[in-house]
């Protein structure tokens, strides 16, 4: 990981968030550096969703700050795509009644124009090239895996450099989960950079650069991801081995 | 609403409406010799009817999130049954008056059954769309059921409702003073059913029904029977309801389709709302405001309806928590405010182990 | 036999035009909003009278007062939402369905008495009118009913093309179908919902225009067009446009053969009966789909 003098694209301190009278974040602070691939794991039901439903802003901030490439990041969640953040939502949130390309298209709403909307699409199609089978599809009536495709697709139709990915893996067969991770470690080697929450940690150690454990709202633990897999009291405590 | 339990027995909270309620009590027993005009008197015996039906509907939408739009059907049901049990048995109006609250229980039950799968506004409209049905079936009933004399005489009433069935007794008992003593039977009436009101609403029952208004996952989870707590509401709301209609037909001695009308129902909603909905004391503060603002506005004369939708817009849009909700909300901050100074002050006292 | 089929087709065609207008024009808002606005009846009747008082009273042609009555009912729905709609989204979901139906109650109710004390209550004549009929072969279509039609299926075409080709129609519909990802995408959901008033409005005013030139200018013009309306979006099913349609021209048929056969005021309780028994065996509508409820 590079220690550049430029700001980090996604930097926060101390954050706190939560849910009316519940508190998720306890105080979370962490840097993330252009091109990183950051995952976060953590028991369930701890705050990772939650996480990126603040950074993203669908969860208020309670107190802390969240910076985007140097600027403070905005408190309302229709702002985020304009600050080149893409948030592709645990259980993909898909338009049910709209097809595959129409949900591609809600992705570039903020594209400036018709021609950037057709060049992502394309870009799209070429590394999902499923969606353009299925493009006339109505998402409602597609497989779990189809579906998380077009969300992250649609994530990309955004044209933002960051990535935030909640639990690309849930609900889906192996094969179709190694699919999506071959889809998302292209991504990062293009050069995006991606915060992904995951449950199990295995799946990331090749992937990601850097790892933060989460439970019960805070940073119990941050290192590479190899090294968590090494350290059975950790695994054993936090993520029942 | 925070209870914080002194170790004197009852709470702050209790120890106010208690207060309250005698004053009230206290109140209603000066009123009628406090009061010379008739036409004011029968406006608070009116009043008294609102202030009941308001409250059963603060009951089964304030309390337990059921937004029915039924009330009036309810009312009706309870008036129109004691009203034909008279008329047709020839049974005497305080006999009727049970028969008809449960026979209105009846309704709602069947009311309740329809609206078991439904949530929000489609309960609004289903509840509508009955009392509507039950409108117009009185209103076009031509059909000539009995004959009394030479007149023809509907079933249901038809537009002109019935008359002549009977009366409290208080005109045989007191002669003049018969409103005097109407009220007083109004007024117990009303006061009995704030009583039990109560006491469901602070009971194990009133806090499934808030449950239910609240977090529904939470309370099915918890063990609390959704359909069964909805009927109860449902229930108890029309039972008080319909004897409070029953009531209004002795009182007025007439009964007739007019009280279906969608002012009427607007009313009760406006009081609710501007009194403070899902708060006990509510309902009468709403209604205190909403009869005095009426009799202002009568002045105003074809104002008044205009004036009454901007009230019930302005209301719900400046004071959702309505009258008594913001001044729950002055008294929990002022006395936040004390505790506050209070404990910098007496640094030596026992940590405190109320809630937050 | 055939003349009485013949008349109720074409009575039922009509009123099933205007319906379906009414309709649209609540089942967009509630769609996208969860909104029942209830004050849409008065809506209704505002654009209806601001036609009237454009040709009759200021003597303006026939095509200015159409238009205004469109301009009018899209500045009435973009006040409602401004004034009210938007102070109320503040709270949580079933607060604001209850609370919103309560303040536009109020508002209509405000509004419809507020054209009564402006103009009387005495019916008056919409000057947007058609007279005359079409004469073909034994069946007579009166001008007034065939250009009901033809205007309310002309408009149905331009809503569906707005809302399915165009970016600001889309983002309506993402609003409707996933609030939360919509945001994520950029879209300014109070945006949406300003603009979906304002085109609800708009549409209010030329149902309304319409409505009065079947039967007359009235306070309560609204009312009962509104109550049908809801009758038809909820048998279709929340938010189903192109249901509430076809429910709309299927309730209208069914009123107008019902009142034909059995007596005018057996009409409207047939309606009740069967919203009654859709709600009670199909609680999400003949079209909709049951919300799943994540507890």
């Amino acid at each position: 990981m590079s220690a550049s003098a430029e700001p980090p694209v996604l930097s926060l301190s101390n954050v706190v968030s939560g849910y009316k009278g519940l508190q998720v974040l306890k105080g979370i602070s962490f840097d993330i550096a252009a091109g990183d691939f950051v995952t976060v794991v953590g028991p369930n039901g701890h705050g990772k969703s939650t996480l990126l439903k603040t950074i993203s802003g669908l969860v208020a901030l309670t107190s802390g700050a969240i910076r985007i490439n140097g600027e403070p990041a905005p408190a309302k969640p229709h702002t985020i795509a304009g600050l080149g953040v893409a948030h592709v939502p645990q259980g993909d949130m898909l338009f049910p009644e709209m097809s595959v390309l129409e949900n591609l298209l809600m992705g570039a709403y903020l594209a400036p124009s018709k021609a950037e909307v057709e060049r992502r699409l394309d870009e799209v199609y070429t590394l999902l090239p499923k969606l353009s089978d299925r493009r006339d599809q109505l998402a409602s009536s597609l497989s779990g895996g189809e579906r998380r495709m077009v969300g992250i697709g649609r994530g990309l139709m955004m044209g933002g450099q960051i990535l935030l990915i909640d639990e690309p893996s849930l609900g889906l067969a192996p094969l179709i989960i190694e699919q999506i991770y071959g889809v998302i470690a292209e991504l990062s080697r293009s050069g995006r950079t991606i915060l992904l929450v995951e449950e199990n940690p295995a799946r990331v150690a090749d992937l990601a650069d850097h790892l933060h454990l989460l439970d019960d709202g805070v940073i119990v633990w941050s290192g590479p991801p190899a090294e968590l897999l090494a350290r059975d009291e950790l695994l054993a405590t936090y993520l029942g081995g | 609403m925070n209870k914080t339990s002194s170790s004197k027995g009852m709470s702050i909270n209790a120890r106010i409406d208690l207060l309250v309620s005698l004053l009230l009590i206290a109140a209603a027993i000066a009123l009628p010799f406090m009061i010379d005009s008739r036409y004011v008197l029968g406006q608070i015996v009116l009043a008294l009817f609102y202030a009941t039906i308001a409250s059963q509907w603060n009951l089964l939408f304030g309390f337990a999130g059921v937004f029915s739009l039924a009330q009036m059907a309810m009312f009706a049901f309870g008036g129109y049954a004691t009203a034909m049990i008279c008329f047709y048995f020839g049974w005497n109006v305080w006999a009727a008056l049970l028969p008809g609250a449960l026979s209105a229980v009846v309704f709602s039950l069947i009311v309740g059954l329809a609206c078991l799968r439904l949530t929000g506004v489609y309960v609004a409209l289903l509840t509508l769309a009955i009392a509507q049905t039950m409108y117009l079936l009185i209103v076009t009933d031509t059909e000539c059921f009995t004959m009394v004399g030479s007149i023809c005489r509907q079933f249901t009433g038809g537009a002109v409702g019935f008359a002549r069935f009977g009366d409290l007794g208080t005109r045989a008992l007191l002669k003049g003073q018969w409103l005097a003593g109407n009220y007083a039977i109004i007024a117990t009436l009303f006061a009995v059913t704030m009583l039990v009101t109560y006491i469901i609403v602070k009971s194990p029952i009133g806090l499934a029904f808030r449950a239910l208004k609240d977090n529904p996952g939470y309370a099915v989870a918890r063990g609390v029977n959704r359909f069964q707590a909805q009927l109860l509401v449902f229930g108890i709301s029309a039972f008080f309801t319909g004897l409070a209609g029953g009531f209004y037909a002795a009182h007025f001695q007439a009964i007739g389709p007019g009280i279906l009308s969608m002012s009427q129902l607007m009313f009760i909603i406006a009081i609710t709302v501007v009194g403070g909905v899902g708060t006990f004391w509510g309902p009468l503060v709403g209604t205190i405001v909403l009869v005095a603002a009426d009799e202002l506005m009568r002045e105003a004369g074809e104002f008044r309806t205009l004036g009454l939708g901007l009230i019930i817009a302005l209301s719900i849009l400046l004071m959702p928590k309505g009258l008594v909700g913001r001044l729950g909300d002055l008294l929990s901050w002022l006395r936040s405010r004390d505790r506050a100074a209070a404990s910098a002050i007496n640094f030596q006292e026992k940590p405190a182990t109320t809630g937050k | 036999m055939f003349d009485i089929l013949t008349a109720i087709l074409i009575a039922g065609l009509t009123t099933g035009a205007l319906y379906a207008l009414a309709t649209v024009g609540l089942s967009l808002v509630w769609g996208s909003m969860g909104m029942l606005n209830m004050a849409h009846a008065a809506m209704l009747t505002l654009g209806g009278y601001s036609a009237f008082t454009l040709c009759t009273v200021l003597g303006l042609p026939v095509i200015v007062g159409f238009a205004g009555a469109i301009v009018i009912g899209a500045v009435a729905g973009g006040l409602l939402y401004v004034l009210i709609v938007r102070n109320l989204l503040k709270t949580d979901k079933a607060t604001f369905e209850a609370n919103v139906m309560i303040a536009t109650v109020g508002i209509g109710i405000a509004l419809e008495n507020a054209i009564l004390l402006t103009y009387g209550g005495q019916p008056l004549k919409q000057p947007i009118s058609a007279n005359g009929s079409f004469v073909l072969g034994p069946v007579s279509l009166p001008f007034q009913n065939m250009l009901i039609v033809l205007v309310v299926i002309a408009l149905m075409a331009v809503i569906a093309l707005l809302l399915g080709k165009t970016r600001m129609g889309r983002a309506i519909r993402a609003t409707a179908q996933n609030r939360e990802a919509a945001q994520l995408m950029g879209v300014a959901v109070n945006s949406v919902y300003f603009q979906v008033l304002v085109l609800s409005g708009a549409i209010a005013g030329i149902c309304g225009v319409m409505v009065s030139s079947m039967t007359q200018l009235s306070p309560p013009l609204g009312n009962d067009p509104m109550l049908k309306a809801f009758i038809m979006c909820v048998v279709a099913g929340l938010g189903n446009l192109p249901g509430a349609v076809a429910a709309a021209f299927g309730l209208a048929l069914l009123e107008a053969f019902v009142q034909y056969v059995a007596g005018a005021r057996w009409g409207f309780p047939t309606l009740l009966f069967v919203v009654i028994a859709v709600l009670i065996w199909r609680p999400a509508g003949l079209f909709g789909r049951v919300q799943i409820r994540r507890m």
